[in-house]
Protein backbone atom coordinates (compact mmCIF):
# COMPACT_ATOMS: atom_id res chain seq x y z
CA UNK A 1 0.00 0.00 0.00
CA UNK A 2 2.94 2.51 0.86
CA UNK A 3 4.88 1.68 -2.11
CA UNK A 4 1.65 2.33 -4.78
CA UNK A 5 0.82 5.47 -2.82
CA UNK A 6 4.24 6.29 -3.31
CA UNK A 7 3.90 6.30 -6.76
CA UNK A 8 0.92 7.18 -7.62
CA UNK A 9 1.37 10.28 -5.39
CA UNK A 10 3.79 12.45 -7.59
CA UNK A 11 1.11 11.46 -10.43
CA UNK A 12 -1.86 13.20 -8.35
CA UNK A 13 -0.10 16.35 -7.14
CA UNK A 14 1.64 16.63 -10.95
CA UNK A 15 -2.28 16.09 -11.78
CA UNK A 16 -3.67 18.91 -9.42
CA UNK A 17 -1.01 21.36 -10.21
CA UNK A 18 -1.85 21.46 -13.97
CA UNK A 19 -5.51 21.24 -13.84
CA UNK A 20 -5.77 23.75 -11.00
CA UNK A 21 -2.74 26.23 -10.57
CA UNK A 22 -2.16 28.38 -13.67
CA UNK A 23 0.20 30.18 -12.23
CA UNK A 24 2.89 28.09 -10.16
CA UNK A 25 5.76 30.08 -8.63
CA UNK A 26 8.62 30.58 -11.42
CA UNK A 27 11.40 27.56 -11.55
CA UNK A 28 14.32 29.85 -10.42
CA UNK A 29 16.92 31.23 -13.26
CA UNK A 30 19.98 30.00 -10.69
CA UNK A 31 19.88 27.71 -8.69
CA UNK A 32 17.84 24.45 -8.14
CA UNK A 33 15.79 23.25 -4.89
CA UNK A 34 15.40 26.71 -3.53
CA UNK A 35 12.70 27.09 -0.59
CA UNK A 36 9.63 29.16 -2.10
CA UNK A 37 8.18 32.08 -0.26
CA UNK A 38 4.98 30.13 0.31
CA UNK A 39 6.77 27.42 1.63
CA UNK A 40 8.54 29.54 3.92
CA UNK A 41 5.00 31.84 5.15
CA UNK A 42 3.84 28.55 6.57
CA UNK A 43 4.83 28.02 10.01
CA UNK A 44 6.20 25.20 9.81
CA UNK A 45 9.12 25.61 7.00
CA UNK A 46 8.01 22.93 4.05
CA UNK A 47 5.02 21.61 3.19
CA UNK A 48 4.48 17.99 3.15
CA UNK A 49 2.97 16.28 -0.19
CA UNK A 50 0.16 15.39 2.04
CA UNK A 51 -0.48 18.91 2.54
CA UNK A 52 0.05 20.06 -0.41
CA UNK A 53 -2.81 17.68 -1.74
CA UNK A 54 -5.45 18.74 0.86
CA UNK A 55 -4.68 22.26 -0.39
CA UNK A 56 -5.56 21.16 -3.59
CA UNK A 57 -8.75 19.30 -3.03
CA UNK A 58 -9.64 22.55 -0.57
CA UNK A 59 -9.43 24.93 -3.82
CA UNK A 60 -11.80 21.94 -5.74
CA UNK A 61 -14.30 22.45 -2.59
CA UNK A 62 -14.56 26.07 -3.01
CA UNK A 63 -14.72 25.96 -6.67
CA UNK A 64 -17.57 23.71 -6.49
CA UNK A 65 -19.12 25.95 -3.23
CA UNK A 66 -18.62 28.90 -5.67
CA UNK A 67 -20.86 26.76 -8.48
CA UNK A 68 -23.70 26.28 -5.87
CA UNK A 69 -23.46 29.95 -5.07
CA UNK A 70 -24.53 30.55 -8.39
CA UNK A 71 -21.09 31.83 -10.41
CA UNK A 72 -20.96 30.84 -13.86
CA UNK A 73 -18.25 27.92 -14.06
CA UNK A 74 -16.69 29.61 -17.09
CA UNK A 75 -15.45 32.04 -14.37
CA UNK A 76 -15.03 29.71 -11.66
CA UNK A 77 -11.13 28.52 -12.40
CA UNK A 78 -9.90 32.34 -12.49
CA UNK A 79 -11.52 33.01 -9.69
CA UNK A 80 -10.14 30.46 -7.27
CA UNK A 81 -6.55 30.70 -8.74
CA UNK A 82 -6.71 34.16 -7.48
CA UNK A 83 -6.80 33.22 -4.08
CA UNK A 84 -3.95 33.23 -2.27
CA UNK A 85 -3.61 29.57 0.42
CA UNK A 86 -4.98 31.52 3.02
CA UNK A 87 -8.07 32.75 1.52
CA UNK A 88 -9.00 29.42 0.37
CA UNK A 89 -8.81 27.97 3.72
CA UNK A 90 -10.86 30.70 4.93
CA UNK A 91 -13.58 30.68 1.97
CA UNK A 92 -13.56 26.55 3.43
CA UNK A 93 -13.95 26.86 6.15
CA UNK A 94 -16.55 29.60 6.83
CA UNK A 95 -17.99 30.93 3.21
CA UNK A 96 -21.81 30.77 4.54
CA UNK A 97 -20.81 32.86 7.81
CA UNK A 98 -18.36 35.47 5.85
CA UNK A 99 -20.22 38.92 5.23
CA UNK A 100 -21.23 39.72 1.99
CA UNK A 101 -20.90 43.25 1.06
CA UNK A 102 -23.69 44.03 -0.50
CA UNK A 103 -26.52 46.96 -0.31
CA UNK A 104 -27.42 50.20 1.51
CA UNK A 105 -31.05 49.28 0.62
CA UNK A 106 -33.39 46.16 1.59
CA UNK A 107 -33.50 46.28 5.60
CA UNK A 108 -37.02 45.05 6.50
CA UNK A 109 -39.54 47.19 7.69
CA UNK A 110 -40.28 46.07 11.10
CA UNK A 111 -36.92 47.23 12.18
CA UNK A 112 -37.46 50.73 10.83
CA UNK A 113 -37.93 51.94 13.65
CA UNK A 114 -35.21 50.91 15.39
CA UNK A 115 -32.61 51.53 12.97
CA UNK A 116 -33.84 55.11 13.09
CA UNK A 117 -32.94 55.61 16.59
CA UNK A 118 -29.71 53.92 16.49
CA UNK A 119 -29.11 55.84 13.38
CA UNK A 120 -30.00 59.16 15.30
CA UNK A 121 -27.98 58.05 17.73
CA UNK A 122 -24.97 57.84 15.63
CA UNK A 123 -24.20 54.47 16.09
CA UNK A 124 -25.75 53.08 12.54
CA UNK A 125 -25.67 54.62 9.04
CA UNK A 126 -28.90 53.03 7.56
CA UNK A 127 -30.83 55.75 5.93
CA UNK A 128 -29.05 58.95 4.43
CA UNK A 129 -31.78 61.34 5.48
CA UNK A 130 -30.97 61.54 9.53
CA UNK A 131 -27.86 63.47 9.20
CA UNK B 1 -53.72 56.02 41.49
CA UNK B 2 -50.98 58.24 41.42
CA UNK B 3 -48.95 56.02 44.42
CA UNK B 4 -49.45 53.08 42.08
CA UNK B 5 -48.51 54.20 38.64
CA UNK B 6 -45.39 55.43 39.78
CA UNK B 7 -43.27 52.34 40.76
CA UNK B 8 -44.76 50.94 37.38
CA UNK B 9 -43.38 54.08 35.23
CA UNK B 10 -39.71 53.25 36.97
CA UNK B 11 -39.82 49.63 36.12
CA UNK B 12 -40.91 50.46 32.27
CA UNK B 13 -37.82 53.20 32.24
CA UNK B 14 -35.75 50.27 34.00
CA UNK B 15 -36.53 48.24 30.98
CA UNK B 16 -36.33 50.52 28.19
CA UNK B 17 -32.39 50.89 29.44
CA UNK B 18 -31.89 47.13 29.79
CA UNK B 19 -33.20 47.05 25.63
CA UNK B 20 -31.28 49.75 25.04
CA UNK B 21 -28.01 48.68 26.52
CA UNK B 22 -28.38 45.34 25.14
CA UNK B 23 -29.19 46.85 21.42
CA UNK B 24 -26.97 49.57 21.28
CA UNK B 25 -23.86 47.49 23.04
CA UNK B 26 -21.17 50.28 21.14
CA UNK B 27 -20.91 53.62 21.30
CA UNK B 28 -20.78 56.35 19.02
CA UNK B 29 -17.99 58.49 20.43
CA UNK B 30 -15.11 59.77 18.05
CA UNK B 31 -12.47 56.94 18.02
CA UNK B 32 -9.26 57.65 20.05
CA UNK B 33 -6.19 59.13 17.43
CA UNK B 34 -2.88 58.82 18.15
CA UNK B 35 -0.77 62.28 18.81
CA UNK B 36 1.61 60.95 16.20
CA UNK B 37 -0.76 60.62 13.66
CA UNK B 38 -2.50 63.54 14.50
CA UNK B 39 0.78 65.57 14.44
CA UNK B 40 2.53 63.10 10.84
CA UNK B 41 -0.93 63.74 8.84
CA UNK B 42 -2.25 66.93 7.04
CA UNK B 43 -5.46 68.28 9.08
CA UNK B 44 -7.54 67.50 5.92
CA UNK B 45 -7.57 65.99 2.88
CA UNK B 46 -9.41 64.91 0.50
CA UNK B 47 -8.31 62.61 -2.50
CA UNK B 48 -9.67 65.09 -5.10
CA UNK B 49 -9.09 62.14 -8.71
CA UNK B 50 -10.44 58.81 -7.33
CA UNK B 51 -13.62 58.40 -9.46
CA UNK B 52 -16.89 57.83 -8.36
CA UNK B 53 -18.82 54.77 -9.53
CA UNK B 54 -22.54 54.17 -8.30
CA UNK B 55 -23.86 50.78 -7.26
CA UNK B 56 -27.02 49.36 -8.45
CA UNK B 57 -28.71 46.49 -7.22
CA UNK B 58 -26.14 44.72 -4.39
CA UNK B 59 -23.23 45.33 -6.64
CA UNK B 60 -21.14 47.68 -3.62
CA UNK B 61 -18.26 45.44 -4.22
CA UNK B 62 -17.96 45.62 -7.46
CA UNK B 63 -18.13 49.68 -7.49
CA UNK B 64 -15.90 50.27 -4.89
CA UNK B 65 -13.28 47.76 -6.89
CA UNK B 66 -14.16 49.88 -9.98
CA UNK B 67 -13.25 53.07 -7.90
CA UNK B 68 -10.12 51.71 -6.19
CA UNK B 69 -8.69 49.68 -9.45
CA UNK B 70 -9.19 52.92 -11.59
CA UNK B 71 -7.42 55.65 -8.78
CA UNK B 72 -4.59 52.61 -9.53
CA UNK B 73 -4.36 53.59 -12.96
CA UNK B 74 -5.88 50.20 -13.73
CA UNK B 75 -9.45 50.92 -14.76
CA UNK B 76 -12.35 48.53 -14.82
CA UNK B 77 -15.88 48.78 -15.81
CA UNK B 78 -18.35 47.55 -12.47
CA UNK B 79 -19.76 45.04 -15.62
CA UNK B 80 -16.51 43.56 -16.10
CA UNK B 81 -16.24 43.35 -11.98
CA UNK B 82 -19.49 41.90 -11.60
CA UNK B 83 -19.03 38.46 -12.81
CA UNK B 84 -15.14 37.98 -11.01
CA UNK B 85 -16.24 39.25 -7.39
CA UNK B 86 -19.80 38.71 -7.04
CA UNK B 87 -21.72 36.02 -5.15
CA UNK B 88 -25.47 35.48 -6.84
CA UNK B 89 -26.33 32.87 -3.96
CA UNK B 90 -25.28 35.50 -1.12
CA UNK B 91 -26.10 38.48 -3.31
CA UNK B 92 -22.81 39.87 -2.27
CA UNK B 93 -19.06 39.71 -2.29
CA UNK B 94 -16.98 38.47 -0.17
CA UNK B 95 -13.40 39.80 1.36
CA UNK B 96 -11.15 37.06 -0.06
CA UNK B 97 -12.73 37.83 -3.63
CA UNK B 98 -12.41 41.33 -2.79
CA UNK B 99 -8.78 40.90 -2.83
CA UNK B 100 -8.36 38.10 -5.69
CA UNK B 101 -9.87 40.49 -7.71
CA UNK B 102 -7.79 43.44 -6.95
CA UNK B 103 -4.66 40.90 -7.94
CA UNK B 104 -6.03 39.85 -11.00
CA UNK B 105 -6.14 43.37 -11.98
CA UNK B 106 -2.46 43.99 -12.00
CA UNK B 107 -2.49 45.45 -8.22
CA UNK B 108 -1.18 44.42 -4.72
CA UNK B 109 -3.73 44.06 -2.08
CA UNK B 110 -2.54 45.13 1.41
CA UNK B 111 -5.11 44.78 4.53
CA UNK B 112 -4.27 47.46 6.80
CA UNK B 113 -4.34 47.53 10.66
CA UNK B 114 -7.85 47.88 11.86
CA UNK B 115 -7.39 51.31 13.70
CA UNK B 116 -8.85 54.79 12.26
CA UNK B 117 -5.07 55.99 12.65
CA UNK B 118 -4.35 53.47 9.54
CA UNK B 119 -7.11 55.09 7.28
CA UNK B 120 -6.17 58.52 8.13
CA UNK B 121 -2.56 57.64 7.28
CA UNK B 122 -3.56 56.06 3.93
CA UNK B 123 -5.83 58.71 2.98
CA UNK B 124 -3.36 61.54 3.97
CA UNK B 125 -0.96 59.17 1.58
CA UNK B 126 -3.17 59.69 -1.35
CA UNK B 127 -4.28 56.27 -1.26
CA UNK B 128 -8.22 55.63 -1.04
CA UNK B 129 -8.83 52.74 1.74
CA UNK B 130 -11.43 50.42 0.19
CA UNK B 131 -13.32 49.11 4.14
CA UNK B 132 -16.20 47.13 4.79
CA UNK B 133 -18.98 48.03 7.22
CA UNK B 134 -21.73 46.91 9.27
CA UNK B 135 -24.24 49.74 8.74
CA UNK B 136 -26.64 48.57 10.63
CA UNK B 137 -26.70 46.21 13.77
CA UNK B 138 -24.27 43.15 15.04
CA UNK B 139 -27.71 40.94 14.53
CA UNK B 140 -29.12 42.64 11.73
CA UNK B 141 -25.92 42.78 9.61
CA UNK B 142 -26.60 45.35 6.52
CA UNK B 143 -22.72 44.54 5.49
CA UNK B 144 -21.71 47.42 2.83
CA UNK B 145 -18.04 48.10 1.01
CA UNK B 146 -17.27 51.94 0.71
CA UNK B 147 -14.31 53.62 -0.12
CA UNK B 148 -12.76 56.00 2.02
CA UNK B 149 -11.71 58.95 0.40
CA UNK B 150 -10.90 61.73 2.33
CA UNK B 151 -11.01 62.99 6.15
CA UNK B 152 -11.33 66.33 8.13
CA UNK B 153 -9.86 66.09 11.83
CA UNK B 154 -10.96 69.81 13.07
CA UNK B 155 -15.03 68.72 12.08
CA UNK B 156 -13.89 64.90 13.07
CA UNK B 157 -15.48 63.79 9.68
CA UNK B 158 -14.80 61.21 6.76
CA UNK B 159 -15.50 61.38 3.23
CA UNK B 160 -16.71 58.60 1.52
CA UNK B 161 -17.64 57.38 -1.78
CA UNK B 162 -20.42 55.07 -0.79
CA UNK B 163 -23.31 53.32 -2.48
CA UNK B 164 -25.04 55.94 -4.53
CA UNK B 165 -23.87 58.83 -3.16
CA UNK B 166 -20.06 60.62 -4.29
CA UNK B 167 -18.74 62.71 -1.36
CA UNK B 168 -20.76 61.47 1.29
CA UNK B 169 -19.43 63.61 4.79
CA UNK B 170 -19.71 61.09 7.64
CA UNK B 171 -18.90 61.75 11.30
CA UNK B 172 -16.03 59.54 12.52
CA UNK B 173 -17.79 58.49 15.30
CA UNK B 174 -20.34 57.28 13.06
CA UNK B 175 -18.17 55.81 10.98
CA UNK B 176 -16.15 54.00 13.59
CA UNK B 177 -19.52 52.49 14.74
CA UNK B 178 -20.12 50.64 11.61
CA UNK B 179 -16.70 49.75 10.82
CA UNK B 180 -16.32 48.32 13.80
CA UNK B 181 -19.00 45.71 13.51
CA UNK B 182 -16.07 44.19 10.50
CA UNK B 183 -13.41 44.14 12.75
CA UNK B 184 -12.06 47.44 11.64
CA UNK B 185 -11.53 45.78 7.74
CA UNK B 186 -10.26 47.70 4.91
CA UNK B 187 -7.23 47.41 2.06
CA UNK B 188 -5.46 49.78 0.20
CA UNK B 189 -4.70 48.85 -3.78
CA UNK B 190 -1.31 49.49 -4.61
CA UNK B 191 0.82 49.36 -7.58
CA UNK B 192 3.70 47.13 -7.38
CA UNK B 193 6.39 49.02 -5.40
CA UNK B 194 4.44 51.35 -3.63
CA UNK B 195 3.69 50.16 -0.44
CA UNK B 196 1.00 50.98 2.73
CA UNK B 197 1.72 54.49 4.59
CA UNK B 198 0.43 52.36 7.37
CA UNK B 199 2.58 50.01 9.55
CA UNK B 200 4.09 47.32 7.42
CA UNK B 201 4.63 43.76 8.45
CA UNK B 202 4.60 40.01 8.11
CA UNK B 203 1.10 40.37 6.84
CA UNK B 204 2.47 42.65 4.25
CA UNK B 205 5.19 40.31 2.74
CA UNK B 206 2.23 37.56 2.58
CA UNK B 207 0.29 39.98 0.29
CA UNK B 208 3.15 40.07 -2.03
CA UNK B 209 3.97 36.33 -1.71
CA UNK B 210 -0.15 35.92 -2.86
CA UNK B 211 0.47 38.91 -5.68
CA UNK B 212 3.65 37.11 -6.96
CA UNK B 213 1.49 33.38 -7.15
CA UNK B 214 -1.13 35.11 -9.45
CA UNK B 215 0.98 37.89 -11.58
CA UNK B 216 4.53 36.00 -11.82
CA UNK B 217 7.31 36.51 -10.13
CA UNK B 218 8.86 40.04 -12.42
CA UNK B 219 5.92 41.82 -12.01
CA UNK B 220 6.16 41.65 -7.99
CA UNK B 221 9.81 42.12 -7.70
CA UNK B 222 9.44 45.98 -7.60
CA UNK B 223 7.19 45.11 -4.14
CA UNK B 224 9.53 43.33 -2.76
CA UNK B 225 11.81 45.59 -3.41
CA UNK B 226 10.32 48.07 -1.64
CA UNK B 227 9.54 46.30 1.28
CA UNK B 228 12.77 45.28 1.45
CA UNK B 229 14.09 49.02 1.60
CA UNK B 230 11.38 49.68 4.18
CA UNK B 231 11.90 46.77 6.57
CA UNK B 232 15.20 45.84 6.26
CA UNK B 233 14.77 43.79 9.76
CA UNK B 234 11.85 41.91 8.18
CA UNK B 235 13.41 38.83 7.32
CA UNK B 236 10.83 37.23 5.34
CA UNK B 237 10.86 40.61 3.15
CA UNK B 238 14.34 39.49 2.19
CA UNK B 239 13.77 36.41 2.07
CA UNK B 240 11.01 37.39 -0.61
CA UNK B 241 13.15 38.84 -2.62
CA UNK B 242 16.31 36.80 -2.64
CA UNK B 243 13.82 34.24 -4.21
CA UNK B 244 12.48 37.25 -6.76
CA UNK B 245 15.81 37.96 -7.84
CA UNK B 246 16.49 34.26 -8.13
CA UNK B 247 13.76 33.73 -10.54
CA UNK B 248 15.07 36.52 -12.65
CA UNK B 249 18.46 35.29 -12.54
CA UNK B 250 20.25 38.33 -10.57
CA UNK B 251 22.25 35.68 -8.64
CA UNK B 252 24.56 38.08 -6.69
CA UNK B 253 21.54 39.92 -5.83
CA UNK B 254 19.89 37.16 -4.26
CA UNK B 255 22.76 36.03 -2.22
CA UNK B 256 22.41 39.76 -0.97
CA UNK B 257 19.06 39.52 -0.47
CA UNK B 258 19.25 35.98 1.42
CA UNK B 259 22.08 37.07 3.86
CA UNK B 260 20.28 39.70 5.08
CA UNK B 261 17.29 37.33 5.86
CA UNK B 262 19.48 34.77 7.52
CA UNK B 263 21.12 37.89 9.72
CA UNK B 264 18.05 39.28 10.69
CA UNK B 265 16.71 36.03 11.67
CA UNK B 266 19.58 33.78 12.66
CA UNK B 267 16.84 30.83 13.38
CA UNK B 268 15.25 31.35 9.85
CA UNK B 269 16.65 27.75 8.58
CA UNK B 270 15.26 28.57 4.88
CA UNK B 271 17.23 31.60 4.36
CA UNK B 272 19.99 29.76 5.30
CA UNK B 273 19.61 27.08 2.78
CA UNK B 274 18.47 28.89 -0.28
CA UNK B 275 21.91 31.09 0.57
CA UNK B 276 23.85 28.14 0.66
CA UNK B 277 22.28 26.79 -2.95
CA UNK B 278 23.02 30.24 -4.33
CA UNK B 279 26.34 30.25 -3.35
CA UNK B 280 26.66 26.70 -4.31
CA UNK B 281 25.67 27.24 -7.63
CA UNK B 282 28.01 30.02 -8.83
CA UNK B 283 30.97 27.96 -7.28
CA UNK B 284 31.08 29.55 -4.05
CA UNK B 285 31.77 26.19 -2.37
CA UNK B 286 33.32 26.92 1.28
CA UNK B 287 30.81 30.18 1.31
CA UNK B 288 27.88 27.92 0.34
CA UNK B 289 29.37 25.15 2.90
CA UNK B 290 29.12 27.57 5.89
CA UNK B 291 25.26 28.68 5.02
CA UNK B 292 24.31 25.08 4.80
CA UNK B 293 25.77 23.91 7.97
CA UNK B 294 23.76 26.85 9.85
CA UNK B 295 20.51 25.50 8.26
CA UNK B 296 21.53 22.18 8.83
CA UNK B 297 22.23 22.97 12.26
CA UNK B 298 18.51 24.21 12.91
CA UNK B 299 15.67 21.49 14.19
CA UNK B 300 13.02 22.54 11.08
CA UNK B 301 11.58 20.65 8.53
CA UNK B 302 14.04 21.34 5.86
CA UNK B 303 17.00 19.87 7.86
CA UNK B 304 17.02 16.90 5.85
CA UNK B 305 17.07 19.02 2.32
CA UNK B 306 19.87 21.08 4.23
CA UNK B 307 22.05 17.75 4.66
CA UNK B 308 21.69 16.22 1.67
CA UNK B 309 22.32 19.66 -0.04
CA UNK B 310 25.58 19.62 2.05
CA UNK B 311 26.90 15.79 1.37
CA UNK B 312 26.23 16.46 -2.35
CA UNK B 313 28.68 19.64 -2.19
Amino acid sequence: MKRITRIVTPFVIASFTMSSMPAMAAPSAVADGLVTTQEAMNADGATADRERIAELLSRDDVRNQLIAQGVDPAEVEQRVAALSDEEVRQMNERLDQMPAGASVVGVLFAVFVILLVTDLLGLTNVYPFTR
Amino acid sequence: MTSRSIPSARWSGALLFLVLSVLLSGCATTPPLSEKTRASVPERHVIEEVPFHGQRDYQCGPATLAMVLAHGGRPASVDELIPKVFLPGREGSVQPEMLATVRRHGLIPFVIPGMMDAVLQEVGAGHPVAVLQNLSLSWLPVWHYAVVIGYDLGEESLVLHSGETPRMTVEMGRFDATWARSERWGFVALAPGDLPASPVGRRSAKAISAFESVQGVEAALPAWRALAERAPELALASFGLGNALAATGDAAGAVRAFRRAAESDPEFAAAWLNLGLVLRSLGRTEEAGRALRRAAAIEDPLQSRARSALDSL
